[in-house]
C-alpha cells in the first residue's frame, strides 16, 4: 500500500475542494497565503483520517483469499454510507456556513476517492 | 452522448434549484430523472415493478406541486431512492432497494470508476493515468507559481498592486458552476445505477419460508415448547386482566378534561408500544426455527394467536380513547399520529399472525412490513394535513384551538382567512390570521417559476374572479 502517496494526493484533492468552495463565496488576494499554509493542517487531518479509518480495513482484512477488490466491494458501501451520514448530520447540526460546508464536502469526497486510489494500486484479480 | 445528456441535465439542475425553493422544480426534476433512467436503462423499463415505481415517483412529484407539504417532499425523496434501487435490481426487497438507491445517489460515480479500472487493461489504465497526471501538472503547477508570485509582487509595487486589486471575477458565478458540478455528479451517479453486491445477493438468495434444519433435538424442542406455552399462557391471562380493567375504566370515566383524556391515550400508547414489541419479539423467538415443524406445537400456536388477538383488542381500545379525545378537542398532528401508529401496529400484528400460520421467516416480516409502510407513506402524502386539520376543527371541534391552527403551515391560510371574515374573533387572533394570509399571498406572488405550486394557479384564478366581479359591478 502506497500510504504516503495516497495521503499526499488526498491532501491536495481535499485542499482543492475546500478552497474552491470557499473562494466561490468570497475571493480576496489576501487569502492566498492562507491557502498554502492550510495545506499543513489539511495534510495532518487527511493523514489521520486515512490512517485511522481506511488503512486498518486493508491491514486487517487483506490476505491471499481476500484481495483489495473484494474488500472494496464489501466494505466500501458501508464506509461511504456511514461517512455520508456523518458528514450530512454534522452539516445539519453544526451549521450550513460555507467553511463547515466545504470542510465536510471535501472530507467526504476525499475519503471516497482515497478508497478508489487504494484499490487501484495493484490490479490482480484472484 | 452520455456526457452530453448529463451536462444538459446538470445545467437544467442548476436552473431549477440554484437559489430556489421547492415547487415546480421537483416535478420537472422527477420527469428529467425518469428520462435519464429510461435512456440509460431502456431494457429495465419493461419490468412491471419498475413501471409501478415510476408511476409512484411521478405521483409524489405531482403531490409536491399540488400539496406542497413536508410529507409529500419526503415521499418524493423515498420514491426516488426506491425507483433507483428498482432499476438496479427489481427483484430485491424494498429496503435493499432503498440501500441501493442511497448508495447509487451518493457514490455511484466512484463505484463505476472502480469497476472500470478492473475491466480495462493495465496498459490502457496506466496510459490514461499518465495523461491525466500530465494535464494536471500542466495546469496546476504554473497556476500555483503564478498565484504565488502575484502575491509576492503585489507587496513590492503599488501600481502592480492597484491593477491586481482591480481584477474582478464577479462576472463568473462560481457558486452556480459548483452547483452545476453537483448536478453533474448526481446525474452521473444515477445514469447507470449500481448495487451493493453483498446485500443484494444475500437478499436475493434469502426466501420467505422457514426450512427445517437437518439435525435437531426433540428433547430440546419439547423444553422450549413448555417454556413458550407457560410464558404465553401467563401473558394472555395478564393481558385479559389488563383489558378488563381498561374497559371498566373507559366506561366509568366520563371526563371531558383534555388532561385526563390526554393522559389516558398517552399512557395507553406507551403500554401498547411495550406490549406489541415484546409480543412480536417473543413470538419471533419461539417460532424462529424448528418449533414451527414440531408436531405438538398446536397449543403454543393457539396461545400466540390469542395473544395477537388480545393485543389487537388493546389497539381498538386505545383507538376508542383517541377517538373520544379527537371528538372533544379536534384534530392535531399528535392525535393523527396516534391513529396512524395504531393502524400500523394492527398491520404488524396481522403480518406476525401470517408469519406464524404460514411458517415464514423474519425476512418475510421485514419485507412485507417495509412495503406496507412505504405504501402508507405515499397514501398519507396525498392528504394536505394542515388544510384537513383546519377544516375538520373549524367544522366539527367543540373547542377550537385557533392558536394551534395559526401556527400550522401556510397551507391553511386561505381557509383561516375565510373563517376570520365569517366570525367575530378577538383582535389578536384576527390580526395574526390577517398577517398570516397576507404573508402567504406575498410569498406565493414573489415565487419564481421554479418555485410555483398549485396555490399560484389558485391565487391567479381568485384574482381574476375578483377583477371580473369588480368590473361587473
Amino acid at each position: 500500500m502506497h500510504i504516503l502517496g495516497n495521503i499526499g494526493k488526498s491532501s491536495l484533492l481535499a485542499a482543492s475542494i475546500f478552497w474552491i468552495i470557499i473562494l466561490s463565496d468570497t475571493f480576496n488576494w489576501d487569502m492566498v497565503p492562507y491557502i498554502f499554509i492550510s495545506l499543513i493542517p489539511i495534510y495532518v487531518i487527511c493523514a489521520l483520517t486515512i490512517l485511522i479509518t481506511i488503512c486498518p480495513i486493508f491491514w486487517f482484512l487483506e490476505n491471499d483469499n481476500y484481495n483489495k477488490q473484494r474488500i472494496f466491494k464489501t466494505y466500501f458501501p458501508i464506509y461511504t454510507t456511514l461517512m455520508f451520514s456523518l458528514c450530512a448530520y454534522s452539516i445539519y447540526k453544526i451549521s450550513t456556513d460555507i467553511v463547515v460546508l466545504s470542510f465536510f464536502i471535501s472530507a467526504y469526497i476525499t475519503t471516497v476517492q482515497s478508497w478508489v486510489w487504494f484499490t487501484k494500486e495493484k490490479v490482480e484479480i484472484k | 452522448m452520455k456526457h452530453i445528456i448529463i451536462i444538459i441535465s446538470s445545467i437544467l439542475f442548476s436552473t431549477l434549484f440554484y437559489n430556489q425553493q421547492i415547487g415546480l422544480n421537483i416535478s420537472i426534476f422527477s420527469v428529467l430523472t425518469v428520462i435519464i433512467l429510461a435512456v440509460s436503462n431502456t431494457h429495465k423499463f419493461k419490468n412491471k415493478t419498475t413501471l409501478l415505481y415510476i408511476f409512484i415517483y411521478l405521483l409524489t412529484a405531482a403531490l409536491v406541486f399540488i400539496q406542497y407539504t413536508n410529507l409529500s417532499i419526503l415521499a418524493n425523496i423515498i420514491a426516488f431512492l426506491t425507483l433507483i434501487g428498482s432499476v438496479t435490481e427489481s427483484k430485491s426487497s424494498i429496503y435493499v432497494q432503498w440501500y441501493n438507491g442511497i448508495y447509487t445517489s451518493i457514490v455511484g460515480y466512484f463505484h463505476r470508476k472502480f469497476i472500470k479500472q478492473n475491466i480495462k487493461d493495465e496498459d490502457e489504465t496506466q496510459k490514461k493515468a499518465i495523461d491525466i497526471l500530465h494535464i494536471t501538472k500542466l495546469i496546476g503547477i504554473p497556476l500555483i507559481f503564478i498565484i504565488g508570485f502575484i502575491v509576492l509582487y503585489k507587496n513590492g509595487n503599488p501600481i502592480f498592486n492597484d491593477i491586481i486589486s482591480k481584477i474582478n471575477f464577479d462576472f463568473i458565478n462560481l457558486q452556480w458552476l459548483l452547483f452545476t458540478v453537483l448536478g453533474y455528479y448526481l446525474f452521473s451517479n444515477i445514469f447507470n445505477p449500481v448495487q451493493v453486491d453483498s446485500a443484494t445477493n444475500i437478499d436475493l438468495q434469502t426466501g420467505n419460508t422457514l426450512r427445517k434444519s437437518e439435525t435437531f433435538s426433540i428433547e430440546a424442542l419439547k423444553k422450549e415448547k413448555q417454556l413458550g406455552t407457560i410464558l404465553l399462557l401467563l401473558l394472555n391471562i395478564l393481558i385479559v386482566f389488563y383489558l378488563a380493567t381498561d374497559i371498566i375504566s373507559l366506561s366509568t370515566i366520563n371526563s371531558t378534561h383534555a388532561s385526563v383524556l390526554s393522559s389516558q391515550v398517552h399512557s395507553g400508547i406507551y403500554t401498547l408500544i411495550a406490549s406489541i414489541i415484546i409480543a412480536i419479539i417473543i413470538i419471533l423467538y419461539f417460532f424462529r426455527g424448528d418449533l414451527n415443524f414440531f408436531k405438538d406445537n398446536r397449543i403454543l400456536k393457539n396461545l400466540s394467536y390469542t395473544w395477537i388477538f388480545l393485543n389487537a383488542v388493546l389497539v381498538i381500545l386505545i383507538a376508542t380513547k383517541n377517538y373520544n379525545y379527537i371528538a372533544s378537542f379536534g384534530l392535531t398532528y399528535k392525535r393523527i399520529g396516534v391513529n396512524i401508529y395504531l393502524f400500523l401496529t394492527l398491520i404488524g400484528l396481522i403480518t406476525t399472525l401470517l408469519k406464524v400460520s404460514k411458517v415464514k421467516n423474519f425476512w418475510f416480516l421485514m419485507r412485507i412490513n417495509t412495503r406496507i409502510a412505504f405504501g402508507f407513506l405515499i397514501l398519507f402524502s396525498i392528504i394536505d394535513w394542515d388544510y384537513s386539520i383546519t377544516k375538520y376543527n373549524i367544522n366539527h371541534a367543540p373547542l377550537l384551538d385557533l392558536n394551534y391552527l395559526i401556527n400550522l403551515s401556510d397551507n391553511n391560510a386561505v381557509l383561516l382567512n375565510e373563517y376570520r371574515e365569517s366570525t367575530n374573533l378577538n383582535t389578536e387572533q384576527n390580526n395574526r390570521i390577517f398577517t398570516k394570509h397576507l404573508d402567504y399571498i406575498k410569498t406565493v406572488n414573489n415565487r419564481n417559476w421554479q418555485e410555483y405550486t398549485y396555490s399560484n394557479l389558485k391565487l391567479k384564478v381568485t384574482a381574476k374572479k375578483t377583477i371580473s366581479n369588480a368590473y361587473s359591478r
